[in-house]
């Protein structure tokens, strides 16, 4: 499979006037984005994520590294551009401007015109289900209407790269599962997608593989199933006695959910079932279900960053 | 679409475009019918003005009419110029509008030559505004065809551009139109004042002291270097003038040329600087 991306030891510095004090919000970033993937960029605020699509973007320059996109060096070439939709995080789209106006003005820096732009137009407004608002003033759209616009004008060329640049952030639950379903679609239809986010169920919902980045530095990398290999099981219980949490306790095991009739006991992965349903039942526990349970994105984001951060502070 | 024909397009739109949002600022929309209520009550002000002189009062009139609406269309007109130049880049810089424009197929020199080009737009149509109130303020007053008007208006425009020029170009090094409006204005103070800059040469030399000389030295590298907007003003021809003779002692071609020349200077600069900024 070609790759769509493709950095080596991508290095970005902003330089202030003392040395000491320049930024290093990018350093020796090797990635590849191959052809139809969905990769989730991940990383908490100031980690690199918007430095790395600017710099794919060639809205900054790097300070060393290469970057391939779509196959070219060239990245700022009109070519290239053509099959790439970018949508930013919190843009701004001309409130005098209607949501199909805004639409024409991109069209138009893409270098369409006329019966093919409107064609695209109508198809593009529909995949982001804004049809009935089409005619409307930007003033007049809600938070999830204007980025479903964004997310039009990114889409207008119809490109074979969409960079995403926090798609669902602020949006209601509603709207962030419509835009969810249209980045499905996209997915279905062999779109490559650099999804950067905070929403990490989202992330973990859609994409192939992912990555974590912190401090500028790609932390982990790899598909969903590789990197969530934490498999704890759960063990739900009624009726537990007194003493069963302060053995299970001790016996290194999560208790969780505990009320006077009911508990979930976790497991860890590293220790034995065996050994926590035997204590279970020396206590005569009504053992409910056992169930295996897999690591959330979000539990791996937080181990990765916190080990991360602190492998910094030491 | 041929790479000309998309080159062109995508100019055009950014251009109409930025002259859609210009036009809907508030600030210029002020300044705008601010100078329109000076120039169109100019008539009446004037008349309370000359009152007191009953000997060819209404030379008199004529007269204190055209001063007052050619310095408000040069203050107001300046104004709009320079608010307007120095703010178009910044804003979209901070509004985020820039990153969508710049990851479409849009090169950075096409960007701000559609930005220059919208920025000339607003320019061109507040000055049109502004002059035809005038020329029909002065055309009913005085009966006859205000065509001297007309050439400095003309010339008024290419002094306006070199302005925008500049202010443009130092807009693109900055992140917010406060500092560019300031610069644009030095701008448009220092270009008016060339002239004394000349006078500084002439009168330099004269203490024998090495700092006199260097001063004098200086004062002529920058009458030699910075545009001399008084070139551009036609503002006594249109006082002691009659309103339609046609203008004397200007070289129009070479004046339009000057002004084109120092604007694309102006231009060359705005893209040195922005061809390697950092959004």
């Amino acid at each position: 499979m070609p790759a769509v991306i493709e950095t080596q030891k991508l290095t970005k510095v902003y330089e202030s006037s003392f040395r000491s004090q320049d930024v290093r919000a990018l350093q020796d970033l090797d990635l590849t984005i191959d052809s139809g993937e969905i990769f989730g960029y991940l990383g908490p605020n100031g980690s690199g994520k918007t430095t790395t699509i600017k710099l794919l973007l060639g809205l900054i320059f790097p300070t060393s590294g290469t970057m391939r996109i779509l196959g070219s060096d060239d990245i700022g070439a009109a070519a290239v551009k053509r099959r790439i939709g970018y949508l930013p995080e919190g843009a701004y789209y001309p409130d005098f401007l209607r949501g199909e106006e805004v639409l024409r003005f991109y069209g138009h820096l893409y270098g369409l015109g006329g019966s093919d732009l409107t064609r695209r137009i109508d198809k593009t407004i529909e995949t982001v289900g804004m049809t009935g608002a089409r005619k409307r003033m930007i003033r007049g759209y809600s938070k999830g209407m204007r980025q479903r616009i964004g997310l039009a004008q990114a889409l207008l060329s119809d490109p074979d790269l969409l960079i995403l640049d926090e798609p669902t952030t602020g949006l209601d639950p509603i709207a962030r599962k419509e835009i969810r379903d249209i980045l499905s679609n996209l997915r279905d239809q062999g779109k490559t997608l650099l999804i950067s986010s905070h929403e990490l169920l989202e992330v973990e919902l859609i994409s192939n593989r992912v990555g974590i980045l912190y401090n500028g530095v790609l932390q982990t990398i790899g598909t969903v199933d590789e990197l969530l290999t934490q498999r704890d099981v759960l063990i739900h219980i009624t009726d537990p006695t007194g003493g069963l949490i302060a053995k299970l306790n001790t016996a290194g095991l999560h208790v969780e959910d505990a009320t006077a009739t009911k508990m979930v006991v976790r497991v860890p992965e590293n220790l034995s079932v065996y050994d926590a349903l035997e204590i279970c039942r020396a206590e005569k526990a009504t053992i409910q279900s056992i169930a295996p349970r897999r690591e959330t994105l979000e539990e791996l984001f937080v181990r990765v960053v916190g080990a991360a951060e602190n492998k910094t502070l030491a | 679409m041929s790479e000309v024909a998309s080159f062109v397009r995508g100019t055009w739109t950014i251009a109409v475009y930025t002259w859609r949002e210009g036009m809907r600022k508030k600030i210029l929309m002020a300044i705008l019918i601010f100078s329109v209520l000076v120039i169109a009550g100019s008539n009446f002000m004037t008349s309370f003005l000359t009152q007191v002189t009953p000997v060819g009062e209404i030379d008199m009139q004529a007269k204190q009419m055209k001063d007052l609406c050619v310095t408000a269309i040069s203050i107001f007109g300046v104004l709009i110029t320079i608010f307007i130049s120095a703010s178009v880049v910044p804003s979209e810089v901070e509004n985020k509008v820039i990153y969508t424009v710049l990851s479409k197929p849009v090169r950075r020199f096409q960007y701000l030559l559609g930005k220059f080009a919208g920025v000339q737009l607003i320019v061109i149509l507040n000055l049109i505004l502004m002059t035809a109130l005038f020329f029909v303020a002065l055309y009913l007053k005085e009966r006859i065809m205000p065509t001297l008007l007309l050439w400095s208006t003309l010339l008024t425009y290419f002094e306006f551009l070199i302005v925008s020029a500049f202010t443009f170009a130092l807009s693109c090094a900055a992140t917010s139109a406060v500092l560019p409006t300031i610069a644009g204005l030095f701008i448009y103070i220092t270009g008016n004042l060339t002239e004394y800059l000349k006078d500084v040469f002439a009168k330099s030399g004269q203490t024998e002291l090495w700092i006199d000389k260097m001063i004098g030295y200086i004062s002529l590298g920058l009458y030699q270097i910075l545009p001399n907007l008084q070139n551009f003003s036609l503002k006594n021809q249109i006082l002691y003038l009659a309103s339609n003779d046609p203008p004397r002692d200007i070289l129009l071609p070479n004046l339009i040329a000057y002004g084109l020349l120092y604007a694309v200077a102006g231009y060359v600069m705005a893209y040195w600087i922005f061809r390697r900024k950092e959004m």
